[in-house]
C-alpha cells in the first residue's frame, strides 16, 4: 500500500514536472519558474535548428519533444536531444507566440486569425476556430512618429497572446479585442469576452479566474465558467504619442496577487480577489513588457528602454537587485533554482545569479557578434543615432528591423534536464547547456 | 499575356503588385530529380554559410542526400523558405547543379545554384532574378531532407463534386471540384475556375484532415481551403494577397 502511495506520488511527480513546461511561463498561474537542473556555466551550443523566419515566441517541451512556432508560419516539433525535426505544420501567417500542450494536443494561433488544435505526436489538424482576425496596436501619431496624422501600427507589438489550458477549456486574446474560452476538444467556442483595444497579453489562471491585461489600459480578471467580469483594474494612459499605455506584458499569480507589467512603465501587484493596487514599481517611462517570475518571495522582471534588470520584493515592491542589462529586454525571465535566464534584444542570453543578479555567463548569436551596420554599439547597446535619426515615414520601422538584425531574443527561455532553449530573430532555435 | 484572367485600369503600386501577384503563373515545374551518374558521398550532409549579396549576406542551408537517386531541400532563414525542395539535382564528379522550388514570382524563376566542392567547401553561385551571388558552405552535419508533404485519401464525404463561386474585383467566378479517391493511392482533382475563360487548374496537393480539405495548384500559385459543414463546403480561395471567402455545395 505504502509502496503503491509512493509510486503514485512519483507518478505524480513527474507528471506535474512535465505539464510544468509545457505551456508558456510553465504553468496556468505563468510564475516563470522551472525544475531541474540548470548551466551555472556555459559550455556551448547543443544544436542549433533553422527556420525560414524569426523566431519570437517561446519554445515548450513534453515529453522529449520541443514545440515552438516561427514567423515563417509553420509550428515546429523538434526531438529535443538531436534538434531533428519530428514535424512541422503550416498556418497562414506568423506564429510569434508560445504554443500549449495538454492530452495531446497542441494549441496556438496564428496572425492568421485562427486559433489551431494539432495532434502534438504528427501535427495533424484537428481543429481551428476563426476569431475576429489579427492586428497590431495602432495609433496616429504613435510613439511620437510622424506624420502624427497617420495611424501607424506598432513595430514593438511583437507578440501574440499565448494560450492556457485548464482542464478542457482553452483560453487566449487576440488582435480582435476578445478573450476567448474554446471547448478542448471541439474548438467550440464556450464565451468570449470583449474589451476596448488588442489583446496580445497572455492570460494566466488561478481560482478559476482568467487574469489578462488589453491595450485599451485595463486589466481585467474574468470568471473562467461564466467569462463574466470580477473587477478591472486602469492602468496608465497617454492620449498624445500612446506609447505610455496597454498591457502588453502577460500576468503572473501567486499566493492571491495578480504581478504584470504595463506600457505605463509600472509593474503593478494587484489583489487577486478585488484587483486593489497593492504596490507598484515606476520604471521612470520604461515599459514593462516582460511577463515577471515569482519566486520565493521576490518578483523577477525587465524594462525596454532603460535596459534593466530587476528583483522586488513580493510583499512590498522594494528593490532588491538593479542591474544593467544593456538592451530591451521583452524576454521573460526564467527562475530554475539560483539562476534566472533572460533574453535580450540584441542577440543575447544571459544567465544570472538569482540572488544577486549578476551575471554568470552569456550566450551572443553569431549575427549579434557581426553587428552587421553598427546596429549595436561596442558594448552591445543599441546605437540609437544610427538607427533613429529618421522619424518620418517609414524611418522608425525600418530602424526596428535593423534592431531585430541581430538575431535579438524575445523568446522566454524553456530550461529542461540541464539545457536552456530559445528562439532567436535570426531564425534559429538554440539548444545551450 | 496569361492564361487566367484579371485585368485593372488602376495603377496603384500595391494593386499592381497584386495584379502581377495574379497575372503571374509560373510555369510548373517538373520535380525532376536525376540519378547521379557519378555517386559523390562527399556532397551527402548538410551545407549551411552565406550568399554574398551586395550590402547583406544571406544565410543558406541546404540538405543533400543520395539514395539511388540525389533528394534535397533549402533554408533561407528570414526569406520564409524552410524546407523547399531542390529540384533538377545534377552532379559530375565535383560539380553540382539544381534549383531551389521557391521565391518564384511574376517574371521570376525558381533559384538556381551551380556549385563546387573544393576541400572542405561548397563553392559557387546562387542565381535570382537574373543576379548572381557568390557562396561558400561548409558541411556542418548529416542531411536532414525534408520530404514534400503529400496528398491523402479523402473521405466519403468529400468524394465527388462540388460547386459553388465567388466574385474577384469586376468577374464572377464560378468553381467546380471534383473528388476522387484511388485504390491504395492519394486522391485526385479536378478543379475549375470558370469566368470569361475556362481554366483547368493542374492540381498537386489535396489533404485532407478532420473536416477539413486542402487543394493545391502552385502552378497557379492558387491553394482552396475548406471546412465541411452541414454537407457545405466552406472555405477559402488563396491567390497572392487575395483571400474570399465562399461555400461550395453538391450539384443540383
Amino acid at each position: 500500500m505504502k509502496l503503491s502511495i509512493f509510486a503514485c506520488l512519483i507518478f505524480c511527480a513527474i507528471v506535474i514536472s512535465a505539464d510544468a513546461q509545457s505551456m508558456f511561463r510553465g504553468n496556468p498561474a505563468h510564475t516563470g519558474v522551472f525544475s531541474g537542473p540548470a548551466p551555472r556555466e556555459f559550455h556551448g551550443v547543443k544544436w542549433k535548428f533553422p527556420t525560414g523566419n524569426r523566431i519570437v515566441g517561446s519554445p515548450v517541451i513534453e515529453g522529449q519533444v520541443i514545440y515552438f512556432g516561427s514567423d515563417d508560419g509553420n509550428i515546429y516539433a523538434l526531438d529535443s536531444q538531436s534538434g531533428r525535426q519530428v514535424w512541422k505544420t503550416k498556418t497562414r501567417g506568423p506564429v510569434p507566440t508560445t504554443p500549449a500542450i495538454a492530452n495531446g494536443t497542441l494549441y496556438v494561433g496564428s496572425y492568421d486569425g485562427n486559433f489551431y488544435a494539432l495532434d502534438s505526436k504528427t501535427g495533424e489538424l484537428k481543429w481551428k476556430f476563426a476569431t475576429g482576425g489579427e492586428r497590431r496596436f495602432e495609433a496616429k501619431g504613435l510613439h511620437g512618429m510622424q506624420p502624427k496624422n497617420q495611424t501607424i501600427a506598432d513595430p514593438f507589438d511583437i507578440f501574440l497572446s499565448s494560450p492556457v489550458v485548464v482542464d478542457n477549456a482553452v483560453y487566449f486574446g487576440s488582435g480582435d479585442g476578445n478573450i476567448y474560452r474554446l471547448d478542448t476538444k471541439s474548438g467550440a467556442l464556450n464565451w468570449k469576452f470583449k474589451t476596448g483595444d488588442v489583446v496580445h497579453a497572455s492570460p494566466a489562471f488561478a481560482d478559476n479566474t482568467v487574469f489578462v491585461g488589453s491595450w485599451d489600459s485595463y486589466f481585467y480578471a474574468i470568471d473562467a465558467n461564466s467569462g463574466k467580469e470580477k473587477w478591472h483594474f486602469h492602468g496608465g494612459e497617454d492620449a498624445l504619442i500612446h506609447n505610455q499605455v496597454g498591457f502588453q506584458s502577460s500576468p503572473a499569480v501567486v499566493d492571491g496577487v495578480v504581478y504584470t507589467g504595463c506600457r505605463d512603465a509600472q509593474l503593478y501587484a494587484l489583489d487577486a480577489a478585488n484587483g486593489k493596487e497593492k504596490w507598484k514599481f515606476d520604471n521612470q517611462l520604461s515599459w514593462v513588457i516582460t511577463s515577471p517570475a515569482v519566486h520565493n518571495g521576490k518578483v523577477y522582471f525587465a524594462t525596454s528602454d532603460s535596459a534593466l534588470y530587476h528583483v522586488a520584493d513580493a510583499a512590498t515592491g522594494k528593490s532588491l537587485v538593479k542591474e544593467d542589462g544593456r538592451a530591451y529586454m521583452f524576454s521573460s525571465p526564467a527562475v530554475v533554482n539560483d539562476t534566472v535566464f533572460i533574453g535580450v534584444t540584441n542577440g543575447t542570453l544571459a544567465a544570472r545569479d538569482a540572488a544577486t543578479g549578476k551575471v554568470l555567463w552569456e550566450f551572443q548569436t553569431d549575427a549579434s557578434k557581426e553587428n552587421k551596420d553598427w546596429v549595436l554599439t561596442a558594448d552591445r547597446r543599441f546605437n540609437a543615432p544610427l538607427l533613429f535619426f529618421d522619424n518620418w515615414k517609414e524611418g522608425p520601422l525600418v530602424a526596428q528591423d535593423r534592431q531585430l538584425s541581430v538575431g535579438s531574443i524575445f523568446s522566454s527561455p524553456l530550461i529542461a534536464s540541464g539545457t536552456v532553449y530559445f528562439g532567436s530573430t535570426d531564425g534559429f532555435l538554440y539548444a545551450i547547456d | 499575356m496569361n492564361n487566367f484572367e484579371f485585368t485593372t485600369r488602376r495603377r496603384t503600386s500595391f494593386l499592381g503588385f497584386v495584379i502581377a501577384a495574379l497575372c503571374s503563373f509560373a510555369s510548373p515545374i517538373a520535380n525532376t530529380t536525376s540519378d547521379a551518374t557519378e555517386v559523390a558521398p562527399a556532397l551527402d550532409g548538410r551545407w549551411s554559410g552565406k550568399i554574398q549579396i551586395p550590402g547583406h549576406e544571406l544565410t543558406l542551408i541546404i540538405d543533400l542526400a543520395h539514395d539511388q537517386k540525389w533528394s534535397g531541400s533549402a533554408i533561407l532563414p528570414r526569406l520564409n523558405v524552410k524546407g523547399a525542395p531542390l529540384i533538377d539535382i545534377k552532379t559530375e564528379g565535383a560539380d553540382l547543379s539544381f534549383a531551389i522550388q521557391a521565391l518564384t514570382g511574376p517574371g521570376v524563376e525558381a533559384p538556381k545554384i551551380k556549385a563546387h566542392l573544393t576541400g572542405e567547401k561548397l563553392v559557387g553561385d546562387f542565381v535570382q532574378a537574373g543576379n548572381t551571388g557568390r557562396f561558400e558552405l561548409d558541411k556542418t552535419g548529416p542531411p536532414q531532407v525534408e520530404k514534400a508533404p503529400q496528398s491523402t485519401p479523402v473521405a466519403k464525404e468529400f468524394e465527388g463534386e462540388w460547386s459553388g463561386g465567388y466574385d474577384l474585383p469586376g468577374y464572377p467566378r464560378k468553381v467546380t471540384l471534383k473528388l476522387q479517391n484511388h485504390p491504395l493511392q492519394p486522391a485526385s482533382a479536378e478543379w475549375v475556375i470558370a469566368g470569361r475563360k475556362i481554366n483547368n487548374l493542374p492540381v498537386d496537393r489535396i489533404t485532407q484532415q478532420g473536416k477539413f480539405i486542402t487543394v493545391e495548384c502552385s502552378a497557379f500559385g492558387i491553394s482552396y481551403e475548406g471546412r465541411l459543414e452541414n454537407g457545405e463546403l466552406h472555405g477559402t480561395v488563396f491567390q497572392g494577397p487575395i483571400e474570399v471567402a465562399f461555400v461550395m455545395r453538391r450539384p443540383k
